[in-house]
């Protein structure tokens, strides 16, 4: 009975087949989007066979069939690794990306090129089935630079508008410079333990991983957009919203954290590392959370959140908790798409209205899409037997009641009440009070797609955490007792952000406007990163580049030195040696003489 | 050999007894079919070399770059039909005998097993592409070019010729297959050390060495379409192919002689990489770019390791595909636009979207996409240099990162935006030039399924 991978492999090969199609006559079909759909609902369901049987019986499989080459000693082949983080994740990609899709012919349908948007989305989900089910890794390492240029090329979708074609740089820039890292430790692998496959890397020891793990920290920081190379999250939000559904919220922006995980046996004892994830993941939490407060934009607001939550799962490894870092991973893909859905839908409603001071009053118009956009908000925020809360709250549990950095744990859980204010001020803003909107516009949320899409995820929401945690023996023992205050920490000081936060909002309705505050400031310029970052260090490079890489060295000492100098010299010394000098009056003087002289010679010689 | 060299030859009379209008699709087809004959020596039973004669061999080093050069002629002929199509029949036929000239030069010169009967041919190569540069480049200062690329070459390799002469006076023989059994260690003095010099500046100065590439991006760029080409996928892999043949002798002075031309070309291609981002022109930034590529392999061939030594081969072939389908590119664009500028070719996706694919696809190889050759290249070389000196990771990480901006802003600048009013009225892309770019990348890919079949003799 070997059900399993065969299962596995159809369901990756299915995803294979739209794209296959798209060489054929049915690509200028309007049913693509459709035949993409239904092949990645198919795919769902027959990858969550397998994953069946792993909660069942908790078979692991590691498939290796295409031998590629041999270098030398290291052999490399495609291979599959379908592990509990591979079999638990591919479905749950799968299912979030069917409704993204299932999302996207609703909101792309009056795009002209929907079809080439459809197949960009399954080359995305394609490259990540590829990053989570790698067994080696060059083999993750195509997925990691696949799912890159894939975000390359889905937020330049709009490829005519210079924001989103900086965007999409951006997010390619500060991937690659966590690519370097990731290059760094392939290096380190290659060179030290010959091998590049997972299993031969975890069970050879070595002394010191410090150098690899902070190239793979580097790399996660990089496409985790963890602090320091976070700009371009936020910035991302310029593609679709469906692409920020899928790639910035569920798929690709966790693939860092899936990295740490898979690499977790390396880690598991190196104090060093686990230190510097803690704190690097904390910092992030805190920050994002920061300039999420003040964002206008309801789309940088969920993005913002994100990367909040990213620094999360940062923590949660950095406590040594992989295995909880990646159930926030599978439960936050569900609520995050679904709110960026939701944000969608509220978009689109509006006529391309992001900005929340102009929306209100929208629980009266759009009663679906607010339903699932507060049951988005709460289980984010972790409330009581939704979806977030079975991990989150065991995150804050077991940071609570480990050997942990203070300071890291006190700034996680400021950012943790965080997380209540700003979803509180979406709901608040966005969808209570009066409507601020234009009224000519026709609102309608009635299509099929949105609300299946939407409601798929919804219930997702409410119980996927439940079925996962429940379904799933836990490999780590979470802590079995604690001290009744550390227990309500986690809920208490979410209460506490969201009854903060509402009456701070609340206080907004009948006050004038402030100036703002150095604090606001702060916050609403992200922290001045952008201004400092995004100005001074392209200016300076780029000035560099010009100044003295351009103009300096290549046009002026390099050209000097050799050739110019050269023809000078030589220009000089010939001048200076040669006798003709183009004298020629004095030169037809001369000659005048001499012939006059020969002749008197000649004629008196006789 | 000769299965290769004559049909060479006997494509200058195809040349010159067809028929007008036959003459492009006669010697293109000719070209593809002895591309077809060379890829026979892909295939190296024997881990040592194939012998054909006393004259030539070819082993898994020379074998991909000859499969290269005889792939780019018919290539070559598809890229020039356009930009010679105003001219008489008989310059464009003194044209076509010219390039097939020059690979014939270039088979000879990769195959040769004698250094003395190598380094004539490396000379040979560069009178066909002076004449294809300074006869027909576009502008005025293709005469600069030209001098400034007879120049850097030659007196780069002169001081070779008497290191040769040298050499066999004390050898006996310059027979690659021999040298390498009855080479000595050569002892460190001062005479050495300028041996050395006088061996590797040669081939140096054709990869191009930071501080002496001054007559590529001039070469580059007033070359032209063909002539950009072949010096970008060919000429310079002459170097490469010269620096690992001829590091053999030089042992062990390499191993200190490397470190200032290894700092030089790791400072290099950062700077190199740095003056991409800042290139107006189109075919200047591709240049740049080749310079940038080729300090990769200059710093590989250095460290010489077996793993570098593939990452060398392997960059050398990858470097040669991706950089001559940039310039078909750009010269696809510059029929149209008929300037090199890049912001007056903006917003290009919108009018060409199939040409906007080929961009795509190019600029990605260029910058490494995995899984393709470009990428295992890249990181044989990374790797080695890596473990060379674990610092270098910093110098080689800043120049991924820009190879990667520079290509991406490449892509956004001629594709992506508004497209500007003048260019609305642009032609089509051809199917010659579909079928142009599909030629560059077909290999490409098909060797990233395959990748063994460059990684060189130490494979």
């Amino acid at each position: 009975m070997n059900m399993f991978s065969s299962c596995m492999i159809t369901a990756l090969v299915i995803l294979t087949l739209p794209i296959i199609m798209s060489s054929t006559k049915l690509y200028k079909n309007k049913l693509y989007p459709y035949y993409v759909k239904t092949a990645t609902s198919y795919a769902f369901m027959i990858s969550m066979i397998p994953t069946m049987m792993f909660i069942y019986s908790g078979q692991e499989t590691i498939i290796s069939n295409w031998h590629w080459m041999t270098i030398q000693t290291m052999k490399l082949s495609m291979s599959f690794k379908l592990d509990y983080f591979s079999m638990i994740f591919v479905p749950v990609a799968l299912f979030v990306t069917w409704s993204i899709m299932e999302f996207s012919m609703w909101y792309m349908h009056s795009d002209p090129y929907i079809n080439r948007f459809f197949k960009y989305l399954l080359l995305f989900l394609i490259t990540m089935m590829v990053l989570v089910t790698a067994n080696n890794m060059f083999q993750l390492f195509i997925g990691w630079e696949g799912v890159g240029i894939m975000s390359f090329l889905l937020i330049g979708w709009w490829y005519g508008r210079t924001d989103a074609n900086t965007a999409a740089l951006q997010a390619v820039l500060y991937n690659r410079i966590g690519d370097v890292g990731f290059i760094m430790t392939m290096a380190w692998f290659l060179l030290n333990l010959n091998t590049w496959d997972l299993q031969q890397i975890f069970i050879t020891t070595n002394d010191n991983f410090n150098l690899p793990l902070l190239g793979l920290l580097l790399a996660a920081t990089g496409k985790s957009a963890q602090f320091g190379l976070h700009p371009w999250l936020p910035s991302a939000m310029e593609g679709p919203t469906p692409v920020s559904a899928l790639l910035h919220s569920s798929t690709m922006v966790v693939a860092g954290v899936f990295l740490l995980i898979r690499f977790h046996p390396l880690m598991e004892h190196n104090q060093t590392i686990q230190t510097l994830t803690l704190c690097l993941g904390a910092i992030t939490t805190l920050f994002t959370a920061i300039c999420a407060l003040t964002q206008n934009d309801i789309k940088k607001i969920v993005a913002f959140s994100t990367s909040s939550q990213l620094g999360l799962m940062m923590v949660t490894i950095g406590i040594n908790q992989p295995y909880l870092a990646f159930l926030h991973i599978c439960t936050h893909a569900f609520f995050k798409a679904m709110l960026f859905m939701c944000s969608g839908s509220v978009i689109h409603s509006l006529n391309d209205e992001q900005d929340i001071r102009k929306m209100g009053g929208l629980f009266k118009v759009l009663p679906f899409t607010t339903t699932s956009l507060i049951i988005g908000s709460l289980a984010l925020t972790g409330m009581p037997f939704l979806t977030g809360f079975y991990s989150k709250d065991l995150i804050i549990e077991s940071a609570n009641t480990s050997n942990t950095n203070a300071w890291a744990l006190l700034i996680t859980l400021v950012a943790t009440s965080l997380t209540a204010a700003y979803s509180t001020r979406i709901m608040f803003f966005a969808l209570l009070g009066q409507p601020r909107f234009s009224p000519m516009i026709p609102i309608n949320e009635n299509n099929p797609l949105l609300i299946n899409s939407i409601k798929r995820l919804l219930i997702g929401s409410v119980f996927a955490g439940y079925i996962i945690s429940h379904s799933i023996t836990p490999t780590t023992i979470p802590q079995m007792t604690m001290p009744h205050y550390l227990k309500m920490t986690a809920l208490a000081v979410t209460t506490l952000g969201f009854i903060l936060a509402l009456e701070l909002n609340l206080t907004t309705q009948g006050l004038k406007f402030n100036y703002p505050s150095n604090y606001f400031k702060f916050s609403s310029l992200l922290g001045y990163y952008p201004t400092i970052m995004h100005r001074l260090t392209p200016k300076t490079s780029l000035t560099i580049s010009q100044k003295s890489a351009s103009m300096l060295l290549d046009s002026i000492w390099l050209e000097n030195i050799l050739p110019k100098s050269i023809s000078y010299f030589q220009m000089k010394s010939s001048t200076l040696i040669s006798n003709q000098k183009g004298l020629i009056k004095l030169y037809f003087l001369s000659f005048m003489l001499t012939m006059i002289l020969s002749l008197l010679i000649l004629n008196y010689h006789g | 050999m000769l299965k290769i060299i004559i049909p060479t030859i006997m494509l200058i009379p195809l040349t010159w007894m067809s028929k007008p209008n036959m003459i492009w699709i006669n010697t293109t087809t000719y070209g593809l079919l002895i591309s077809l004959i060379s890829l026979f020596y892909l295939n190296q039973p024997n881990d040592n070399t194939l012998n054909s004669s006393l004259m030539f061999f070819s082993d898994s080093l020379s074998a991909p770059l000859l499969a290269l050069t005889t792939w780019l002629l018919p290539l070559m002929l598809m890229a020039s039909q356009h930009h010679l199509s105003k001219e008489p029949l008989t310059r464009k036929k003194l044209y076509i005998s010219m390039l097939i000239l020059l690979q014939l030069f270039l088979i000879m010169t990769f195959t040769a097993s004698e250094l003395i009967f190598f380094y004539i041919l490396f000379e040979a190569t560069l009178i066909p592409t002076l004449i294809i540069i300074t006869r027909w480049g576009n502008q005025t200062e293709r005469l600069n070019a030209g001098l400034y690329f007879l120049f850097y070459t030659l007196m780069g390799s002169l001081p070779l010729l008497v290191a040769l002469l040298y050499i066999h006076n004390f050898m006996g023989s310059l027979n690659f297959l021999m040298i390498q059994y009855w080479i000595q260690p050569l002892p460190n003095s001062w005479s050495n050390i300028f041996l050395w010099l006088a061996c590797m500046m040669a081939f140096m100065v054709k990869m191009p060495l930071y501080g002496l590439h001054l007559w590529l991006p001039k070469a580059h760029v007033e070359a032209p379409i063909a002539g950009s080409m072949v010096l970008a996928a060919v000429l310079l892999k002459l170097g490469g192919y010269g620096m690992m043949r001829i590091t053999t002798l030089l042992n062990p002075l390499t191993n200190f002689m490397a470190y200032p031309f290894m700092m030089l070309s790791l400072w290099g291609m950062i700077m190199t990489s740095s003056i991409c981002l800042r290139q107006t022109d189109l075919k200047s930034l591709i240049a740049y770019s080749s310079v940038s590529h080729m300090a990769l392999v200059i710093v590989a061939v250095l460290i010489q390791t077996p793993c570098s030594y593939m990452g060398a081969t392997a960059l050398m072939i990858a470097h040669g595909l991706t950089s001559s389908m940039l310039f078909c590119l750009a010269n696809s664009n510059y029929e149209r636009i008929h300037s090199r500028t890049m912001i007056l070719a903006r917003g290009l996706q919108t009018l060409l979207p199939l040409m906007a694919a080929w961009w795509l696809l190019a600029s990605l190889t260029n910058l490494a996409l995995p899984p393709t050759i470009n990428l295992i290249g890249e990181l044989f070389v990374v790797m080695s240099s890596f473990s060379w000196s674990n610092i270098t990771i910093i110098l080689m990480g800043i120049n991924i990162t820009i190879t990667a901006l520079y290509s991406l802003y490449m892509l956004i600048t001629t594709q992506r935006g508004k497209y500007s009013h003048h260019i609305k009225n642009i032609k089509p892309s051809f199917t010659r030039e579909n079928a142009l770019m599909t030629l560059h990348l077909l290999p490409l890919l098909l060797l990233s399924l395959n990748p063994k079949i460059i990684l060189g003799p130490i494979y």
